[in-house]
């Protein structure tokens, strides 16, 4: 209004109290927007625990293939031991079946051999190995969090 | 040029927002627990022993700790703050960082059982006081157990003879105090015990609420409740009947017991009971667990201030002298009317006619060869006015003018069901006769008392017209 | 342009792709001229439902005080908050509490966001309660506004229905007896069946607590059906009547303001007037289309000196008010947790088992009668508030705070009056009881007929009929009746929530109830 004296030179004060007061109300919306975004991000999840008992050695003889359902997992024992193969297809999440070559994926056709390395079809990694390892009881442990180098073997008693 | 009042207004409200929106943010991100877990992060590091293991401990992330437990229906946050409970390396550190006392996680992974599965306290929540549980303004009906009790969690998934000998003694010695105190005497369990009481079954799994907190001394839990109870029922419930005698020591193993009623039950495969042949119960045990509560020894009537009536003297000689079994079993099984004696018959109370047979032979076992001397009731021709003049000189004092007898009277109720209709006139006039020793009630037939079998005979006849009589 | 080849085309097009944009976004090119403030207002379906003038007296604070805004921008909050809410809550009987335990403890900002939600719904309440009675006081409900009050009545219903059903959505011990003592307010005219001995054959207030409930007690069946309630049909409801609210009041004109409208010292503070006059819209007149528009709603022509732009002045208040919302809520929910108390226990009740506060009054007139306080005078209070701007016709003062000087007293009086018997009406009450406890056998349907709430609304009753005697004007009847209402609705409210403790009893304060 005509009171108002005009600064030539820059902002007059009702200009800077007017930025400031927008600018506080840009700067809620934003931290309100992040804020719910965050919301969004599940902090805990409610899955179960990723390592489980597969049972005593024995129960994995020699040359025995044992597919574990629920875990979708493979439990190989040769003569070198014992390994846990991932059947989850690398590429979109489908379950893999074991060939006399190696592995075979019905979605898409992944290939891998009998370590898991890819070898045909659109998978960007091999199938990990995870964890093997025994409790006081001598029941084996998987842990599926923890995957190892292919070809661990583990020897148990 | 805009309003200066609405500028104003809005920047204030937003630096408002603004500090606040900060202040919040702060709150969330600073959490009781992210202490705790940096500072364990910081002990790893300072024990570390090689330079691996200072890189791993390096690598421990500050996170939100969960145990999600499908089959048990709980999840468990504790190992947030009780971050060092599988780490053999905190054996001597101090809580929360502290491992697991005992080999107990050897057999009850955290990963599977969690914690609150037998600690109790809220798993889900995040910070100390809410997490234990303690108080009630925390809302949470189990709050932390205390040690003492915590022997009851076992009895969830393991049998007695597993307990007596792995750890859960206090449970095994509770539930031995329970057989043997009379418990179910008043107290249904699973629908067999009496009904002065309340039922005890799930009594472990109420709420807080469930149980009158009013005269409890010290935090307001079950476990207080339950302990203070026993010591004196009647500072806990003003009017309570109950009759329990207890040490200090007895009242944790009961009370560690009584927890063990829950009714939530976990999954099968948590459960390691193995089948265990029914124990064989005879006579005593049956006498212990229904009957001892009250009739105590059973050789000698009392006037009782809790019960406010005379208890008899079942297993007095002069009585099972006169009372036959054809009796004891009509009494046991259908109760006593307008008495604490409960009805026993198995649509009731819950006893088998098998275990009735039982307690009779034991309450019997005393009794004396010779049976009393016939009186003959039915031979003799009744005056009931000429009894009602006795009765008012004779046994009035004891027994009251209208037979009710009453409180602070020697004598009991003549006026009930029982007396009146259910038992044989016969057994009444030989308990007039013979009277009853080890109770105030004399032989009234003996010389001296001077009561002529006629007389008692009059009696007895008007005794059993005193109901009508209102 | 024609020997620009394409490519140039498209480069000129890259660079003025910020203003082209804004100018499609806004079709009112850069807001310097009185055109182009006003073509924003009218050209963006947001802004549209405003006016593209706005009249001092509406951005008075003194006049409105914003409440009315507030209550929408709780609403926007509430809604918000609300949504984010659904992502981690469950709806049902095993899951909902401990949901609502991990809202509190895992979710980020899930505590906080909690109590923003249950704070500014419960603010919602408030906010539009004093709303109702700033309308009420500028006799605001009048001159072709009568409607539109009878929709505010409508939303005020709505938004009691939104607060009690999201009170029970957490199962706690709450949530489960507030549910139940709501279902069986709901089956009260049972009371009146009974006493008629026809519930057998019409048992209407039994028929509606199983179409609440889904069943006879409260369960699963209950928390789907508040569920649905709390965030579809009810919101739902909400938005439709809520946009007819708005665009009523548009339609009316805007806000009311006096006849004689005078500017006072001041007034410009609020607002930046017009730049120059001549201009696409002169002083003297509103806006181009409502002067071919008929009928008695809009204030064609009107008092135009004292119009402002809306763009920038109405939406620079609004958004100021809604900061001050939102800067209030967040505060009073950062220090104050919303309750969570035990889980639902169908067999332990709480004692007293208290309905959410907003209702404690109807609660206290309950203990009287259960139909009386659920559903008789509720139902009487409802119809008397929708019917007032039908039974005062009278047009003068609109605009004016309490119309007069002779309306300023009868509102004092109403209520020191009103404050005077409605307390005395409770001593009483405490002291003595009521005739059951006087005549144990009295027959209930004297107690239906005859009890405290009934005497006090038929003490409102006969004072307004007093004062239109008196004064020979409705309009000061409808002050002295809508104070009196006003002053019980916050005494009983207060009685249920303050003084009355375990088993209904009265008690000073909460430290003397008993522990269980």
């Amino acid at each position: 209004m005509s009171s108002e004296t005009l600064d030539k030179e820059g902002v007059t004060r009702r200009d800077f109290l007017g930025l400031a007061a927008f600018g506080a109300a840009i700067f809620s919306a934003l931290s309100v927007i992040a804020g719910t975004l965050r919301i969004f991000k599940p902090n805990v999840h409610y899955e179960e625990s990723k390592k489980f008992k597969i049972g005593k050695p024995e129960n994995f003889p020699e040359g025995t293939v044992r597919k574990i359902d629920e875990r979708n997992l493979f439990i190989f024992s040769d003569s070198d031991g014992i390994y846990a193969i991932t059947a989850v297809c690398q590429h979109l999440g489908c379950i893999v079946y074991t060939t006399e070559w190696g592995f075979q994926c019905p979605c898409h056709g992944s290939k891998y051999d009998k370590e898991g390395n890819v070898i045909g079809g659109p998978a960007p990694r091999g199938l990990p190995w995870f964890e093997i390892t025994q409790n006081v009881d001598g029941t084996l442990v998987v842990n599926a969090g923890k995957e190892v180098p292919k070809g661990t073997k583990y020897i148990f008693a | 040029m805009l309003s200066r009042f609405y500028l104003s207004l809005l920047l204030l409200s937003g630096l408002v927002f603004i500090a606040f929106i900060t202040l919040a943010t702060y709150r969330e991100l600073t959490p009781e627990w992210k202490k705790y877990q940096a500072e364990y992060r910081e002990m790893l590091i300072k024990n570390a022993k090689d330079e691996a293991a200072r890189e791993k401990a390096r690598r421990i992330k500050i996170e939100q700790q969960q145990i999600y437990l499908a089959g048990l229906k709980r999840v468990d946050r504790c190992m947030n703050c009780h971050i060092g409970v599988d780490n053999p390396l905190m054996a001597d550190a101090k809580v929360p960082f502290k491992q697991h006392s005992g080999d107990y996680l050897k057999n009850h992974p955290p990963d599977k059982f969690g914690c609150t599965i037998c600690h109790n306290g809220q798993g889900r929540a995040t910070n100390k006081k809410e997490a234990h549980g303690k108080g009630r303004d925390t809302h949470w009906d189990f709050p932390i157990l205390p040690f003492k009790y915590i022997q009851n969690s076992c009895a969830q998934c393991h049998d007695y003879e597993t307990l007596r000998h792995k750890g859960g003694e206090m449970v095994v010695k509770g539930e031995r105090l329970f057989r043997e105190k009379g418990c179910k005497g008043c107290h249904k369990v699973n629908g067999i015990g009496g009904d002065l009481g309340k039922a005890l079954d799930g009594i472990g799994s109420q709420p807080i609420a469930y149980f009158p907190m009013r005269h409890v001394v010290g935090e307001q839990t079950t476990y207080n409740w339950l302990k203070q109870h026993y010591l004196d029922p009647r500072a806990i419930v003003p009017d309570s009947e109950m009759r329990v005698f207890l040490t200090e020591e007895e009242s944790d193993l009961l009370t560690t017991y009584i927890l063990t009623f829950r009714t939530t039950e976990v999954p099968r495969e948590y459960r390691r009971i193995r089948y265990v042949p029914e124990r064989r119960v005879d006579g005593e045990s049956l006498y212990k667990m229904y009957c001892i509560a009250c009739h105590s020894t059973g050789k000698v009537s009392v006037y009782d201030e809790i019960l406010k009536r005379t208890i008899p003297a079942i297993m007095n000689p002069a009585f099972l002298k006169n009372a036959d079994d054809g009796t004891l079993r009509k009494i046991i099984k259908e109760g006593r009317k307008g008495t604490q004696m409960t009805a026993w018959k198995s649509t009731a109370a819950g006893l088998t006619d098998g275990e009735i047979n039982k307690l009779i032979r034991y309450i019997t076992r005393e009794r004396p060869d010779e049976a009393a001397e016939p009186f003959g009731f039915a031979e003799f021709k009744t005056d009931p006015k000429h009894g009602k003049e006795l009765y008012d000189v004779r046994c009035a004092l004891c027994h009251g003018e209208k037979g009710k007898g009453g409180k602070g009277a020697l004598g009991i109720n003549l006026t009930n069901p029982v007396v009146q209709k259910e038992l044989d006139p016969e057994f009444l006039a030989r308990t007039v006769r013979d009277g009853r020793s080890g109770t105030p009630m004399p032989p009234f037939g003996e010389e001296g008392l001077g009561l002529s079998d006629q007389d008692i005979a009059d009696i007895v006849s008007y005794v059993r017209t005193l109901a009508q009589k209102k | 342009m024609g020997d620009m080849s394409g490519l140039s085309k498209f480069k000129e097009n890259l660079l003025n792709l910020k203003n082209s944009f804004l100018a499609s976004f806004l079709r009112s090119g850069r807001l310097t001229s009185d055109k182009s403030k006003a073509s924003v207002m009218f050209n963006n379906f947001f802004l549209h439902i405003q006016g593209v003038k706005t009249h001092i007296n509406t951005l008075r604070p003194t006049y409105t005080f914003g409440l009315g805004l507030i209550t929408f921008f709780l609403f926007v909050i509430v809604v918000l908050s609300g949504v984010l809410l659904m992502i981690y809550y469950h709806p049902s009987v095993e899951e909902a509490y401990n949901k609502i335990k991990d809202i509190i403890y895992v979710v980020f900002g899930g505590r906080l966001l909690r109590n923003i939600h249950k704070w500014s719904g419960e603010g919602m309440i408030v906010f539009m309660i004093l709303h109702m009675a700033r309308v009420f006081y500028t006799g605001s409900y009048k001159k072709g506004r009568e409607f539109n009050w009878v929709i505010g009545v409508v939303l005020m219903i709505l938004v009691f229905g939104l607060n009690l059903s999201g009170y029970m959505l957490p199962w706690d011990q709450l949530a489960y007896w507030a549910l139940l003592i709501v279902a069986n307010i709901i089956q009260s005219p049972k009371e009146i069946t009974d006493s008629l001995g026809i519930t057998q054959y019409f048992d209407i207030g039994g028929f509606f607590k199983e179409l609440f409930l889904g069943g006879t007690v409260a369960g699963q069946e209950s928390l789907t059906r508040v569920y649905l309630l709390h965030v579809w049909l009810l919101p739902l409801f909400l938005f439709i009547f809520l946009a007819v609210h708005f665009w009523r009041i548009r339609k009316d004109g805007g806000l009311t303001k006096p006849d004689e409208f005078e500017r006072v010292e001041g007034d410009l503070s609020y607002v930046s007037p017009p730049e120059k006059k001549g201009g696409l819209f002169p002083t003297y007149k509103t806006y181009g289309l409502m002067e071919l528009a008929h009928g008695r709603t809009p204030a064609v022509d009107k008092d135009v000196e004292n119009t402002v732009l809306s763009w920038p002045n109405l939406l620079l208040a609004e958004l100021a008010v809604f900061m001050l919302t939102l800067a209030g809520v967040l505060v009073y929910a950062y220090y104050v947790d919303a309750p969570l108390k035990e889980l639902a226990n169908p067999l332990i009740p709480e004692n007293p088992a208290k309905a959410p506060w907003y209702f404690l009054g109807l609660q206290e007139l309950l203990s009287y009668s259960a139909f009386m306080g659920g559903v008789g005078l509720p139902g009487l209070a409802l119809l008397g508030l929708a019917l007032i701007p039908y039974l005062d016709r009278e047009q003068e003062y609109v605009g004016i705070w309490f119309s007069n000087r002779q309306g300023r007293i009868v509102a004092l009086q109403a209520f020191v009056v009103g404050t005077i018997v409605n307390i005395g009406i409770l001593v009483f009450v405490v002291n003595l009881g009521w005739f059951r406890d006087w005549w144990p056998n009295v027959p209930q349907m004297l107690i239906t007929l005859v009890n405290p709430g009934n005497i006090w609304v038929a003490f409102m009753i006969a004072w307004s009929a007093m004062v239109m005697k008196r004064t020979g004007s409705t309009r000061m009847g409808a002050i002295a009746l809508f104070t009196m209402f006003l002053v019980s609705y916050v005494i009983f409210t207060a009685m249920g929530t303050y003084f009355r403790g375990p088993n209904w009893e009265f008690f000073w304060s909460k430290s003397q109830w008993p522990i269980h």
